[in-house]
C-alpha cells in the first residue's frame, strides 16, 4: 500500500475524520489523518506526490495558514480544502495560493474523489517537473562562469557581436561558448535552451 | 287726628296686602288700623251728641268696632309673633264675640242697663258730651275679654321671647299689653262712673297701631333689604353657573356630577355625545348605566371607594347608545353638596392611547422577531458549521458503507460502526435544528432542570473555534457543586453564546485577551458572569441594553436586547459592570425556584 499515492486528512472533527478515512480507504487510498494542523506538522514531511485534504476552519492554525506554511517549504502535496463555512474571499485566497479546489461540506463522494484524483495528477506532474528541473540545475551548475554569462545574455536575445562587446571578448569565442552551453545543457535548439533557462528562473530566481 | 293717622296706616298695609296676598299680618293690621280709625270717629261723634237715644246706637256701633279691632289684634299677633296658643286665641275671640252678641241683645248697649242723661263736661280744653247711666253687670264679659286678651298677649310675648326674636317680642308684646291694660282701666273707670271723662279707647289702640306699624314697616324694610341681597345673590349664582358651565364644557372629556345614589345632577355635552343619550335620557339613568356591563361592578366598587377615601382613579369602558364602547380613564372626586355626598367624575377617552399601545406592542413583537432573525444571521456562520458538520459525517459514512457493501465480503463490524456514527451525527444535526427553531420562534420558556456547567460547556463548545481563532484564553471558574436549575436550555445557551461573542469582539484590538466564565449560587438564584479584558463599556452601562445601540460596524445592536428578554422570561436579570482594571463583565441570574416566577 505504501506505493499507492497517499492522502493526508486534517480536520478538527474526529467523527468526520473517521468517516472520510473510511470512504477513501474503501476507494483504495492510503490515508493518514490528523485532528489539527499542528499534529500534521509534527509528522515527518511526506515526500513524493500526495494530496492534503484540509479543513479550513480549525482551532489553532487554520487551513489557509498551513497552506502558506507548506508553500514556503516548497511542498509538492496538492491541497483540497473542505469547509463548513467558506466564503468567496476565502476560497479565492486558497485557489490563488495553489489549492486544487475549495469544497463545501457536506461533500459528495464522487465530487471528492474526482477532485482528489485531479489533485494527485497535479502533484505527480509537479514531482516530475521538480525532477526535470533538478536535472537542469545540475547541468547548469556544471557550466563555467563565462559560459553562464553567455547563456544569460543569449537568452535575452542579444546577437553574438553585442555579447562579445559586452563581455570584452571576440565574436568567435562567443560562438564557441554558445555551442558548448547548448551541448552541456542538452538543448537541441536555441528555443529549447530559452525554455530551460525560463524553467530554472521560475524554480530558482537567483 | 287719630282717625287720620290710623287710616293712613290702614291704607298702606291694605295696599301691601293687596300686592302680597300671603301677608296676612298686613291684612290684620289694616283691619286693626281701620277699626281704630272707626273707633276714633265714633268717639268723636259721641263727644258731640246731645240726644240720649243716639248715644245708645253709637255705643252699639262702638262695641262692634272694638270687637273688630280685638279680633284683628289677635290675628295680627298670631301672624306677627307666631307663638300664640290657639285655645287662648279662640277663648279671647269667643268672649269678645259673646260681648258683641250681648251688645246687640241688650238695650241700649251692653255697658248700661239704662241711660239717664247726657252731661257736658270740659275735656282737654274743650266741652264734650258724656253720658250717665246705670252700668250693666254684663259689661264684665267685655272686661273679661280684655283681660283675656292681655293674658294672651303676655303669654304670647313670653313664648315668642323664648322661641323667636326676643327684641321683637318685647317691643310688640309689651307695648300691646301696656296699651290693652291701660285701655281696660280707662274703660272701667269711665263706664262705672268713677272718672268723669269720655271714652277714648281709640287712643290706646292707636298706641298699639303705631307700635305695630313701626314693627311692620321695619319688616318691610328688612324684606326690601332681603330682596336686594337675594337679587345680588341671584346675579352671583348666575355668574357661578356660567363659570361651572364653562368648566364643565371645557373639560377634556366627559364630566358629570352624581349623587351617592347614582342620580345624575349635572353633566357636560361631551357626556351626551359620548353616550349618545339626550339630556332627557341621561337624566333618568343612574351613573353605572353609562358604562359597559362588564365594567359596572368595577364602577360601583370605585364609587363606594370614593365616598370613603375621597377620590379614585380607574379605567372603564363607556357605553354608547349604539352598543359600542370607548375606554376611558376615570377620576372620581367626592364632594358635599347641599349637605349630601356627591361625586364629580372626569373621564378621558384613552382609545387613541390604547391603540397606540397596541401598535407599539405589535411593533415591538415584530421588532423582536426581526431581531431574532438578525441575531440568527449573525450566528449563522457558526450554526451553518454546526449543521454541516454532522451532515458531512453522515454523507461520508453512508457513502463509505455503500462502497464496503459493493465488495464481495463486506466487513460487517465496520458497517455496524459506520451506522452507529451515522446515528450519532443525525442526533447532533437534529439538535442543531431544534436550537435554530427555538431561537426563531421564542415563546414561553419550557423549564427543565439543567446543570449550569452543562449550559456553559455547550455554549463554549459552539464558539470555541471562534475564540481560539481570535487568540482568546478561556478561563472557566466553576465551583465543584452547582445545583440543577430550571431553565430552557437553548435560549440560555444563546444568551451565553451572545455574551461570549461580544466579549470576543470587544477584545479584538487588545493585547491581553482573557475570557473568564464563572458561575455561583447566590441565595435563591444562580449568577453567571462573563468577564473580558476588552475595550470596556460606556459610563452608563444600561445603555448597552437598548436596541440599536452598537459599537460594531456590522450587526444591529439587538443581541443584548434579546438576551435581556430571554433572561427576563426566566425571571432573572441581566446587567453589565465596568471592570476595575479593564474590560467589562456581564452578569445574569436565573432563579432556582420557578414558583417565584
Amino acid at each position: 500500500m505504501s506505493a499507492s499515492p497517499k492522502i493526508y486528512l486534517v480536520d478538527d472533527e474526529p467523527a468526520l475524520l473517521k468517516a472520510l478515512t473510511r470512504l477513501l480507504k474503501a476507494e483504495g487510498f492510503d490515508v493518514a489523518s490528523f485532528v489539527s494542523a499542528t499534529r500534521f506538522l509534527e509528522h515527518p514531511r511526506p515526500t513524493g506526490c500526495g494530496c492534503l485534504v484540509l479543513d479550513e476552519a480549525m482551532p489553532g492554525m487554520t487551513g489557509l495558514e498551513l497552506q502558506s506554511r507548506l508553500n514556503a517549504e516548497g511542498c509538492d502535496l496538492s491541497i483540497v480544502f473542505i469547509t463548513g463555512k467558506g466564503d468567496i474571499p476565502m476560497s479565492v485566497r486558497a485557489i490563488k495560493a495553489g489549492a486544487v479546489d475549495f469544497l463545501t461540506k457536506p461533500v459528495k463522494d464522487s465530487e471528492l474523489l474526482s477532485v482528489i484524483r485531479q489533485a494527485l495528477e497535479k502533484s505527480e506532474a509537479r514531482v516530475a517537473e521538480r525532477a526535470s528541473v533538478t536535472l537542469l540545475r545540475d547541468k547548469h551548475d556544471r557550466l563555467t562562469a563565462r559560459e553562464r554569462d553567455v547563456l544569460r545574455l543569449a537568452v535575452q536575445g542579444l546577437p553574438n557581436k553585442q555579447i562579445a562587446s559586452d563581455l570584452g571578448i571576440v565574436e568567435q569565442t562567443v560562438k564557441v561558448h554558445r555551442s558548448r552551453v547548448m551541448s552541456k545543457m542538452g538543448a537541441e535548439s536555441f528555443a529549447q535552451l530559452v525554455l530551460f533557462s525560463e524553467k530554472l528562473r521560475t524554480f530558482f530566481p537567483q | 287726628m287719630t282717625a287720620a293717622a290710623s287710616l293712613t296706616l290702614a291704607g298702606i298695609h291694605g295696599f301691601v296686602w293687596i300686592r302680597r296676598r300671603t301677608a296676612l299680618d298686613s291684612l290684620a293690621f289694616c283691619i286693626l288700623a281701620a277699626g281704630t280709625a272707626g273707633m276714633a270717629g265714633c268717639e268723636l261723634w259721641m263727644m258731640h251728641l246731645n240726644v240720649l237715644e243716639d248715644y245708645g246706637t253709637a255705643l252699639q256701633l262702638y262695641n262692634f268696632l272694638r270687637w273688630l279691632v280685638t279680633i284683628a289684634l289677635v290675628v295680627f299677633i298670631h301672624f306677627s309673633l307666631k307663638a300664640g296658643r290657639p285655645w287662648l286665641e279662640w277663648t279671647v275671640i269667643g268672649t269678645r264675640t259673646l260681648g258683641l252678641v250681648l251688645n246687640f241683645i241688650v238695650s241700649p248697649a251692653v255697658y248700661y242697663t239704662s241711660l239717664e242723661e247726657i252731661r257736658r263736661i270740659p275735656f282737654l280744653g274743650s266741652v264734650v258730651s258724656v253720658v250717665d247711666g246705670i252700668p250693666n253687670p254684663l259689661t264684665i264679659v267685655g272686661q273679661l275679654s280684655l283681660l283675656l286678651l292681655a293674658a294672651y298677649l303676655v303669654d304670647t310675648t313670653l313664648r315668642s321671647y323664648r322661641l323667636h326674636s326676643p327684641n321683637r317680642a318685647l317691643r310688640v308684646g309689651l307695648s300691646s299689653v301696656f296699651f290693652v291694660l291701660a285701655l281696660s282701666l280707662q274703660m272701667m273707670l269711665v263706664l262705672w262712673g268713677v272718672v268723669d271723662a269720655p271714652l277714648v279707647a281709640s287712643l290706646f289702640f292707636l298706641g298699639i297701631v303705631i307700635v305695630m306699624g313701626i314693627e311692620l314697616s321695619e319688616d318691610m324694610l328688612r324684606a326690601a333689604r332681603l330682596a336686594e341681597t337675594l337679587q345680588s345673590r341671584e346675579v352671583e349664582l348666575g355668574r357661578q353657573r356660567q363659570l361651572t358651565d364653562a368648566v364643565l364644557e371645557g373639560a377634556p372629556g366627559i364630566l358629570f356630577l352624581q349623587s351617592r345614589e347614582g342620580d345624575m345632577v349635572r353633566w357636560n355635552s361631551q357626556h351626551e355625545k359620548t353616550t349618545g343619550l339626550s339630556r332627557q335620557e341621561t337624566s333618568i339613568r343612574k351613573s353605572p348605566e353609562f358604562f359597559s356591563e362588564a365594567d359596572r361592578p368595577l364602577f360601583l366598587a370605585q364609587c363606594a371607594r370614593v365616598f370613603e377615601e375621597g377620590s379614585a382613579e380607574f379605567e372603564a369602558e363607556v357605553l354608547s347608545k349604539d352598543g359600542s364602547t370607548a375606554p376611558h380613564l376615570l377620576r372620581l372626586t367626592a364632594l358635599e353638596l347641599q349637605g349630601s355626598p356627591h361625586a364629580v367624575g372626569l373621564g378621558i377617552d384613552i382609545s387613541a392611547k390604547r391603540a397606540y399601545e397596541r401598535e407599539a406592542a405589535n411593533q415591538r413583537q415584530k421588532m423582536e422577531q426581526l431581531t431574532r432573525v438578525a441575531s440568527v444571521s449573525e450566528l449563522s456562520s457558526s450554526l451553518a458549521h454546526e449543521i454541516n458538520q454532522p451532515l458531512a459525517i453522515i454523507l461520508s459514512n453512508a457513502q463509505a458503507a455503500q462502497r464496503l457493501l459493493a465488495r464481495e465480503n463486506p466487513d460487517l463490524r465496520e458497517l455496524q460502526e459506520i451506522l452507529d456514527d451515522i446515528v450519532a451525527a443525525d442526533i447532533r444535526a437534529a439538535d442543531v435544528i431544534k436550537r435554530l427553531r427555538s431561537i426563531l420562534q421564542q415563546g414561553v420558556p419550557v423549564l427543565e432542570p439543567v446543570a449550569a456547567s452543562a449550559l456553559i460547556d455547550q455554549a463554549l463548545k459552539i464558539c470555541l473555534p471562534d475564540l481560539k481563532a481570535a487568540g482568546i484564553q478561556v478561563v472557566r471558574r466553576l465551583p465543584k457543586r452547582l445545583p440543577l436549575l430550571p431553565a430552557d436550555r437553548i435560549p440560555i445557551e444563546q444568551v451565553l453564546l451572545n455574551l461570549f461573542k461580544n466579549a470576543c469582539e470587544a477584545m479584538q484590538e487588545c493585547r491581553e485577551r482573557v475570557l473568564t466564565i464563572s458561575c455561583v449560587t447566590e441565595g435563591p438564584v444562580v449568577r453567571f458572569s462573563v468577564k473580558d479584558t476588552g475595550c470596556g463599556l460606556p459610563e452608563d452601562t444600561d445603555s448597552v441594553f437598548e436596541a440599536f445601540q452598537t459599537t460594531k460596524l456590522r450587526g444591529l445592536g439587538l443581541g443584548l436586547t434579546i438576551c435581556q428578554s430571554i433572561v427576563r422570561a426566566h425571571g432573572g436579570r441581566l446587567w453589565a459592570d465596568r471592570n476595575r482594571t479593564r474590560g467589562a463583565t456581564f452578569h445574569f441570574t436565573l432563579p432556582l425556584n420557578p414558583e417565584s416566577l
